[in-house]
């Protein structure tokens, strides 16, 4: 019986055409072809001793910067550990530099995402990880201190019905409660299936630090004198939260530091958790590195190419910066109460050529826009010189041209921000939003090198369909059936 | 046609098509190195890359508490169910519901109403919780409900329950002797925030659906789906296949229906806004009510994230999600041709399984959006409402909609379920944790193509799973 119906399906061609018509009809019929089965980029000759060498570099970049995030979460600990001790402008400024150079070597690591390496999974296979407790954003600003409402808004102006009065909100709030600041403020509503707003992470602490960037009007005069100035005060742009928040005689600024020490301390056992799956003989990283044929070879690198690829295109491209220049929102921006979006940007993009290159060159620790912390450096193998053994000559020079031009991008962003006093968050506000403006540039670049970055994938046949996997017609796991 | 249809289901396979293997059509994308529900087309134009990430940008990035600084993004709640459509449709796929019982439901909703009709919504929504359980609160003594030190503090709007299950067991006999377990969620609602449901509160439990090659179902004629519907069952083969006429919000006038559980939205844009409207409480063109019911005073009260439109999501950025939703890509098929899936599918054919999970559409043409159109599509779902009996009924009307109809949903991407979302979960309430059992659960109108499978040979019922796991 089994035998009739096998020639039945190979031959009865006839009821093909019937059921085009009672699949809903239409005649166009693409047959499979087009795009799918155009996946004709010529092949990248595969070197299993270079795959090697190029994931272990990966590896090692993984570490160093993760390392360097960790050193830089304690640093900004020490600075916020100062300041409660001592309370003045300064120390809070201090405090504010050590965040913003914390968030140097972080913002190279986010290429590690979309692969489930630590950062997003604890196993390499649950969606379990972190990230969302380090990075998540927007913030639920809200719920954690004071925030404004009212004309500073704006376009968004936020409406308040009148009889709204005998409410105590949003006056209540984690800093003004009775709520018990303590690490249990954060591991108890901290997890994947509570749905709670972001009260941990970076930009909670950035928040706390700068408070609010109320400014909505790109041109006023307030706010070009928050805005960094041609002297390069870093300080100057972003939220302006009072020293007086923070000061003995107010009755909140105990709460405030409580609440600072608590994040801050999560931050770096978070981090420090990330850090250690990368490190030597973690089963991660093992698991990562250890590669015994082709297959897994290809799998690995196209994790790589994967965490790669969506960082450019998806995450960067699209879901920090398009985002922003169309939800015409003026802190829709990444790192909204410091005004440091434009490193953000810088940051995640290095992170991509880190990663094709094989090189991290360190990070900067005076703001100044080099990278002066090389201690931890790495120089390795990278695709460049996986292409280049190779001779693949003409793509690696095609991938190299479009890392260039991001980097032209992100540069005149930077500049833009650091130089001529106009941040990211009035970059997004132009009008125009035309070629001429250095986001909408960088997103172009970044898709480009993203597509280049597929063709990589494809040359190195990493998509390559398992179709054919199963070579006979048994099954295995029904040892009974006759095959 | 449906006389064609007796004739070409059931006994008669047809041969294979190499386009088979490609669900989406030129659109289909890569499994590898991560399965995921949540990639854009493979033949979108590199120029629209970043509009689709800008719109997932809204779908996955969360809402926060009104207000703040981000105001494109503030406005959740004040009652809700999640922050991100994504935090539910897992990586584009499906969401779970909880097998360990004490555990609480949160990727899945409870629909809510009494008996009635209404035009525009469907039902007649509970008087006091209103068409949904909103099981989250942007109160900060219920963000912080876990504290101890957080029941000093004013609970306002106190969310409106927590949802439990309890699961029942029976057990399945094949024709063979062979059986199976099969369970069932009991509702197990509890810590209602404002007093009692209605003395006759219909409920239904659904699941997050998974959200992948939307577009391209959006883009099927409606005559081809109308031609595949037998209201009446004039043909008598005991299968009807009815389309739910529903609301329409934009046009202001009754469509048929093509999405959800119960094809109660026309169009992709319905269905988004809705989506928005009722599990993350944002308002938005289509629906610019919070989601507070009159009875929910302090809901009504609290500042909303409404920008000068008048709306939490404006229209520009409602169309950039909805432009997301259109875009999303359905994975190749794995081991398509190998020869145990083979016999599969031929079994699929013969057991009468694809007069409702039909395989193939092609799209219509549209000028707008050429990579959507012509294409040929393997969805495997005739998009028609079906009499799936008791054991699935919710006994919760919906516009057009029985207690006991459901949407046939898309078999594509199904063996890739479990890769993208963890859970492998199936059926409207995510009852079935194989694809065997949700075979079995299938009744009614099914009822015959069920007996069929139930009647195979053990070895060819995995053959069949087999083939249902390659799409």
């Amino acid at each position: 019986m089994k035998q009739v119906l096998f020639q039945k399906l190979l031959t009865f061609s006839a009821a093909a055409i019937l059921l085009s018509a009672c699949g809903g009809g239409g005649n166009g019929d693409n047959g499979g072809k087009g795009s799918v089965e155009d996946e004709l980029a010529s092949e990248i000759p595969f070197n299993l001793q270079n795959a090697q060498k190029l994931l272990k570099t990966n590896a090692d970049i993984a570490y160093a910067t993760y390392s360097d995030s960790v050193d830089t979460a304690v640093d900004l600990k020490n600075a916020i550990t100062a300041f409660e001790g001592d309370r003045s402008q300064d120390n809070l400024d201090a405090a504010k530099r050590a965040w913003l150079i914390a968030r140097e070597p972080y913002g190279q690591t986010e290429v590690y995402r979309f692969r489930l390496s630590p950062i997003d999974s604890t196993d390499y296979q649950s969606e379990d990880g972190p990230e969302g407790e380090i990075n998540a954003w927007p913030l639920g600003e809200a719920l954690i201190d004071y925030v404004s409402r009212g004309s500073d808004f704006g376009d968004g102006e936020v409406s308040v019905s009148s009889h709204s009065t005998g409410l105590n909100y949003p006056t209540e709030n984690i800093i003004n409660s009775s709520i018990t600041i303590d690490d249990a403020l954060l591991s108890t509503s901290a997890s994947a299936n509570d749905e709670h707003d972001v009260i941990a992470g970076y930009h909670a602490i950035e928040f706390m630090l700068w408070g609010q960037d109320l400014n909505l009007d790109s041109s006023a005069d307030t706010e070009n004198s928050r805005e960094m100035s041609t002297s390069g005060n870093v300080l100057n742009s972003g939220g302006h939260r009072p020293l007086a928040d923070f000061t003995a005689d107010n009755p909140l600024a105990q709460r405030r530091f409580d609440y600072l020490n608590v994040v801050v301390n999560k931050l770096i056992s978070d981090l420090r958790a990330v850090r250690e799956g990368w490190s030597e003989g973690a089963a991660y990283r093992t698991a990562f590195t250890r590669i015994n044929n082709e297959a897994e070879a290809k799998q690995k690198l196209s994790e790589i190419l994967t965490g790669m690829g969506t960082l450019s295109e998806g995450e960067l491209a699209g879901e920090r910066m398009q985002i922003a220049f169309s939800s015409n929102s003026q802190e829709d921006e990444h790192s909204c109460f410091s005004d440091n979006t434009h490193r953000d940007i810088w940051l995640n993009a290095e992170g991509v050529s880190n990663s094709y290159y094989g090189d991290y060159a360190g990070y900067d620790n005076t703001l100044n826009g080099t990278d002066n912390e090389i201690t931890r450096a790495v120089k390795g193998y990278g695709f460049d010189d996986y292409l280049a053994d190779s001779g693949e000559v003409e793509l690696a020079q095609a991938i190299e041209a479009a890392l260039d031009k991001t980097e032209e991008g992100y540069r005149e962003i930077d500049a833009s921000a650091r130089v001529h006093g106009v941040p990211v968050d009035r970059l997004i506000m132009d009008e125009n939003r035309n070629a001429a403006n250095p986001m909408y540039k960088t997103i172009i670049a970044l898709n480009e090198q993203s597509a280049l970055i597929a063709d990589l994938a494809e040359g190195l046949k990493i998509e390559k369909d398992v179709v054919e996997e199963e070579a006979s017609g048994c099954d295995t796991s029904v040892p009974t059936e006759s095959c | 046609m449906c006389l064609m249809l007796v004739g070409c289901g059931y006994s008669t396979v047809p041969d294979i098509d190499s386009a088979e293997r490609y669900p989406a059509g030129d659109g289909s994308v890569d499994f590898k190195p991560l399965a995921r529900f949540d990639r854009p087309l493979a033949n979108m134009p590199l120029e629209e890359k970043s509009a689709f990430y800008a719109g997932r940008a809204l779908a996955v990035q969360p809402w926060v508490k009104a207000p703040t600084a981000t105001d494109a993004r503030d406005g959740l709640g004040p009652l809700y169910n999640a922050r991100a459509c994504l935090a539910c449709h897992v990586n584009g796929g499906k969401g779970s519901v909880p097998i360990t019982e004490g555990q609480p439901v949160s990727t899945a909703i409870v629909r809510l109403s009494i008996p009635g009709k209404n035009l525009q919504q469907g039902v007649l929504v509970e008087p006091v919780y209103g068409d949904q359980l909103q099981t989250q609160s942007v109160s900060l003594a219920h963000q912080l409900r876990h504290l101890p030190s957080a029941s000093n503090l004013t609970d306002e709007p106190t969310a409106e329950a927590v949802v439990y299950l309890k699961w029942s067991a029976q057990s399945f006999t094949y024709p063979d002797r062979q059986q199976i377990t099969l369970r069932k969620p009991v509702l197990d609602i509890r810590s209602l925030g404002y007093g009692s449901l209605h003395s006759q509160t219909l409920s239904s439990l659904r699941l997050a659906p998974a959200i992948h090659g939307a577009g391209l179902l959006e883009a099927i004629n409606q005559a081809d789906i109308d031609a595949l519907a037998d209201a009446d069952d004039a043909n008598k083969d005991g299968i009807s296949g009815r389309v739910n006429r529903v609301w329409d919000a934009a046009t202001k006038t009754s469509r048929a229906g093509r999405f959800g559980h119960k094809a109660t939205r026309p169009d992709l844009a319905m269905t988004v806004a809705a989506a928005f409207a009722n599990d993350i409480g944002i308002s938005n063109p289509l629906f610019p009510q919070q989601p507070c019911t009159s009875a929910q005073i302090v809901c009504t009260q609290l500042p909303d994230g409404n920008n000068s439109e008048g709306f939490e999501l404006p229209q520009a950025l409602l169309d950039l999600v909805v432009n997301f939703n259109r875009n999303l890509a359905v994975p190749k098929r794995r081991q398509a041709s190998a020869p145990l899936t083979l016999k599969g599918r031929a079994l699929f054919y013969q057991s009468g399984c694809v007069t409702c999970h039909q395989p193939r559409f092609v799209t219509a043409e549209k000028a707008a959006l050429p990579h959507l159109s012509k294409q040929t599509i393997w969805p495997y779902s005739d998009l028609l409402l079906h009499d799936m009996g008791p054991g699935l009924a919710d006994d919760r009307p919906d516009f057009a909609a029985s207690g006991s109809e459901w949407r046939t949903p898309p078999l594509w991407g199904l063996g890739l379920s479990q890769a993208v979302n963890g859970s492998g979960q199936l059926l409207h309430d995510g009852r079935a944790q194989t694809v065997e059992e949700a075979i079995i659960w299938h009744g009614g109108e099914a009822s015959k193509a069920q007996q069929a499978f139930a009647a195979l040979s053990r070895i060819e019922r995995s053959q069949l799973i087999k083939f249902v796991e390659s799409l």
